[in-house]
């Protein structure tokens, strides 16, 4: 058929999104995480709500909230403005409508990661002289492997699907900001059903391959993961 | 559980306080009520015009309202096409009207040509941004360009097509921003998120947050000309036709032309 | 080496948790100390707080003249600083992490070459050679306790604190392992402090002791003398004692044992008695002995606290009998027993057919008499 002659920017354009929007949550995610592990207190429960708020609010709200921030006359928007930069109807608005809807989830798998990880290991590697990065990085991470993976799955396949707030911040522009959730809400507004299923199964096709590797690999590392924990006497 | 059972009761309260509200709300939106109702789907582009001749129209004929929705025509011609109940289609390009006609969903009779329009370009009047023409569009200071999704948005056809007739398709590819109708577009520019824009002259009217800068040569694009005709499906078919008789006729040429639009020659 | 410095590890602190107020002082050498005490007496905890895993709420701890925590004058080391080695009662071990991996985790500080000869060095010592490229989960409990102690000492900590060190393991491991411990602790230079619930343990590892009762010293001194010597009567019962009663002093080195009755000849002075004039006897159960008639001269007679007594019921363990007695006549009812002696299987065998009362000797030096 003639698949690959049709244009296929909106698969690259939600890749590309997808990765970069994912890359930046698995950092602010699990810094996030580990900085709550360390540190509560009253306040605690309200930061959480924070984190958690774009898993719960409409979309459009999302992505209003995004445009007053980083509109023109918005402080980050007129901050950027400084260096000649505008978020609005660009690309890299797509990644941040992404990595914002994203965060939540990657925030609640790694802090549930990082909490199963035994505390006497972390206590240990006080002793033994390592300051609290070299902790993380040695131990904590690597001991919440497997939960922190599958939130960046879960973060990158949620980045994939995002549509509402991207189309509030970056528009659709053909070639710089149409994903492919967006192809398909204007395919199917132009009527033109063919491209909507199109790009419908890529999408579908995409998740699903995502969902599956999820539960392959946590089924695989909880296996894993339980033979770790018979090993302890 | 003695907080739950009081939540529980709060709960059917509220649901039963509300039933009365909500039938009766269900009700009125269900089939033609006793006030006859003529439902027209318009052009966003003339919302402004449409909006006044509509009230014009009632204050003249007792017992009549008019409810319009606006919208993209392309939008507009999918909803007729999915058996949206409207009586009067009045769209932006005769492409949305022919392709109704061609499925049997008009009465051709009805159908009249009822205004023209002109296409321009704008940018955000607050910013002096060095766009004069059509031809400036390909520079690098544009980096985004307002227009309507060319696929349900008559004025974003008619710019696809200026941009052809202009030999600019390749250069802006990559800044246009597509909107789901024209004054979705205006917005745009009038927040001054996009550089700038292409959308009617009476749309650019409309608001002090845009600046014209050119307007299209006419034979450039199709002529952008509005007709409007009455639906095989219409509930309320003969008011629907007197109100499109209406909309050519001098009063409400008068309002047109006062927002703007040019009158046909027929 | 020359004259090496010496050892001290100054504890005074104070934790309000939950159930109770933690309130400990002492003084640690270069002499093994056991922290002994029941479960939640706050033997873990104060072990936390000299590693800088648990903050006091107020106190100093000072080792070897460097103070790692000083409330009044706001300091407060981190752990990583402490230098200050701990060894948990599951170990720890990185599951994730090789043998070697482990061992060398808190060397990261030394060049390659000084990590690789003190790895070698310690895998020699706690003879875990060959088995330096397996993980945790793949080692015997013996062995992985013996990672655990590696990869603790390597770093050449100032103090080394031990956390119920035998009691994640299986009992027939404990007397190997507990004889690996000795060896560390006579070669080891530094502080060494290790809590246990286990009263032989305790005996058995350190020189000093400390009992911890509800987050308080009752004792602390040389395990003999807190031994021999219990300052009180929960002490006595903390450290293993079975054998109470009140009692009367009638002379100064006599009293009359009013629980048991009987009068005994003592060793040690008499304390102090309470307000009530009343003094608590005891002896260890081991220390009772069944006379043999055939010792009983006929010119000296009856050695001194020697009393007749009826077996009310025995029971047998794997390597002794408990024999339950009474002092006085014919006993009334089954559970009625005045004394608790350990007698070893030999000495049982002896004397279980003999016809009752037998003679039993409560010796002089070994009842200790409490004021309170």
């Amino acid at each position: 058929m003639d698949f690959i002659s049709q244009d296929l920017s909106p698969l690259w354009i939600s890749l590309a999104t997808s990765v970069a929007a994912t890359t930046i949550t698995m950092i602010a995610g699990m810094g996030a995480a580990a900085w709550r592990q360390r540190r509560t207190g009253p306040l605690s429960p309200i930061i959480d709500a924070i984190f958690l708020l774009p898993l719960v609010l409409p979309p459009t709200l999302v992505g209003f909230g995004l445009l007053v921030l980083f509109g023109r006359n918005g402080p980050l928007g007129k901050f950027l403005l400084g260096f000649g930069a505008t978020v609005v109807f660009s690309w890299p608005a797509t990644v941040i409508a992404a990595a914002v809807v994203s965060f939540p989830l990657m925030y609640l798998t790694s802090r549930a990661a990082l909490d199963q990880v035994d505390p006497h290991f972390l206590q240990a590697a006080r002793t033994l002289g390592a300051t609290e990065w070299r902790i993380f990085r040695r131990v904590a991470l690597p001991l919440a492997w497997p939960g922190v993976l599958a939130g960046t799955i879960l973060s990158f396949a949620r980045a994939m699907g995002e549509f509402g707030a991207t189309l509030m911040l970056a528009g659709n522009i053909p070639g710089r900001t149409e994903t492919i959730p967006i192809a398909i809400y204007f395919a199917v507004e132009a009527g033109d059903m063919r491209a909507a299923v199109r790009w419908s199964a890529i999408e579908l096709g995409i998740s699903f391959v995502l969902l599956a590797a999820l539960y392959y690999w946590t089924h695989a590392a909880s296996g894993g993961r339980a033979r770790w924990a018979r090993s302890r006497p | 559980m003695k907080k739950f059972s009081v939540l529980l009761g709060v709960v059917a309260a509220v649901m039963l306080l509300s039933y009365p509200a909500v039938i009766s709300g269900l009700a009125r939106d269900s089939g033609p009520a006793s006030v006859s109702e003529i439902t027209v789907s318009a052009a966003i582009s003339l919302k402004d015009a449409l909006d006044d001749i509509g009230k014009k129209y009632e204050g003249s004929h007792a017992g009549v309202k008019v409810v319009s929705n606006y919208g993209g025509s392309g939008t507009l011609r999918n909803q007729i096409e999915q058996g949206a109940p409207v009586d009067v289609f009045f769209s932006a390009s005769q492409k949305d009207m022919d392709a109704l006609n061609a499925k049997g969903l008009i009465e051709p009779k009805t159908r009249r040509d009822i205004v023209a329009n002109t296409l321009v370009l704008i940018v955000p009047s607050d910013r002096d941004s060095g766009i004069h023409d059509f031809a400036d569009l390909a520079g690098a200071q544009v980096k985004t360009i307002a227009v309507g999704d060319a696929a349900t948005v008559p004025a974003g056809m008619y710019a696809e097509q200026v941009f052809s007739a202009l030999g600019l398709t390749a250069a802006v590819h990559g800044k246009l921003v597509l909107a789901k109708d024209v004054r979705q577009a205006l917005t745009f520019v009038a927040t001054g998120n996009a550089d700038a824009g292409v959308v009617y002259s009476t749309d650019a009217r409309s608001t002090s947050k845009v600046r014209v800068v050119a307007t299209a040569p006419a034979n450039s694009h199709d002529p952008i000309v509005y007709p409007a005709a009455v639906l095989k499906s219409a509930h309320n078919a003969a008011a629907g036709g007197t109100l499109v008789e209406y909309f050519a006729a001098d009063d409400a040429k008068a309002v047109f032309q006062k927002y703007g639009f040019a009158i046909p020659p027929r | 080496m020359g004259a090496e410095p010496t050892v001290s590890l100054e504890v005074q602190i104070v934790l309000r948790l939950a159930d109770y107020t933690l309130e400990v002082a002492f003084q640690a050498g270069d002499a093994p100390l056991s922290i002994l005490g029941p479960s939640a007496a706050g033997k873990t905890m104060t072990l936390r707080t000299i590693a800088g895993l648990e903050r006091p709420s107020r106190g100093r701890i000072v080792l070897n003249d460097r103070v790692l925590f000083d409330s009044d004058r706001r300091i407060d080391v981190p752990a990583r600083h402490r230098r200050v080695a701990m060894l948990f009662q599951h170990y720890a071990l990185f599951p994730h992490m090789t043998v070697a991996a482990n061992i060398v985790f808190g060397l990261q500080d030394l060049a390659a070459a000084e990590r690789t000869m003190r790895l070698d060095r310690i895998v020699a010592q706690t003879h875990l050679d060959g088995l330096q490229n397996r993980y945790p989960r793949e080692l015997s409990g013996g062995e992985q306790q013996r990672v655990a102690l590696a990869r603790a000492l390597v770093t050449e900590p100032e103090a080394l604190l031990l956390d119920e060190p035998l009691s994640a393991l299986d009992t027939h491991l404990r007397a190997q392992i507990e004889y690996e411990l000795l060896q560390t602790f006579q070669v080891y230079r530094g502080a060494t402090l290790l809590v246990t619930h286990n009263v032989a343990e305790a005996y058995r590892l350190g020189k000093n002791l400390l009992v911890l009762s509800k987050g308080r010293v009752v004792a602390f001194g040389p395990k003999s003398e807190v031994f021999t010597r219990p300052a009180s009567l929960e002490v006595a019962r903390l450290t293993g004692c079975k054998n109470f009663s009140r009692a009367r002093a009638i002379g100064p080195h006599e009293i009359e044992a009013l629980d048991w009755g009987c009068r005994l000849h003592t060793v040690q002075e008499l304390p102090a008695a309470t307000a009530a004039g009343e003094l608590r006897a005891g002896i260890r159960a081991h220390h009772i002995s069944l006379v043999e008639p055939e010792a009983v001269g006929a010119v000296s007679g009856l050695p001194e606290n020697t009393f007749p007594a009826w077996v009310v019921r025995t029971s047998e363990a794997p390597f002794g009998v408990t024999v339950y007695l009474r002092l006085r006549a014919a006993s009334e009812g089954f559970q009625e027993y005045d004394l608790q002696a350990e007698v070893s299987q030999n000495d049982w065998r002896r004397i279980q057919d003999r016809p009752q009362p037998w003679q039993v000797r409560l010796p002089a030096e070994s009842v200790f008499v409490m004021g309170k």
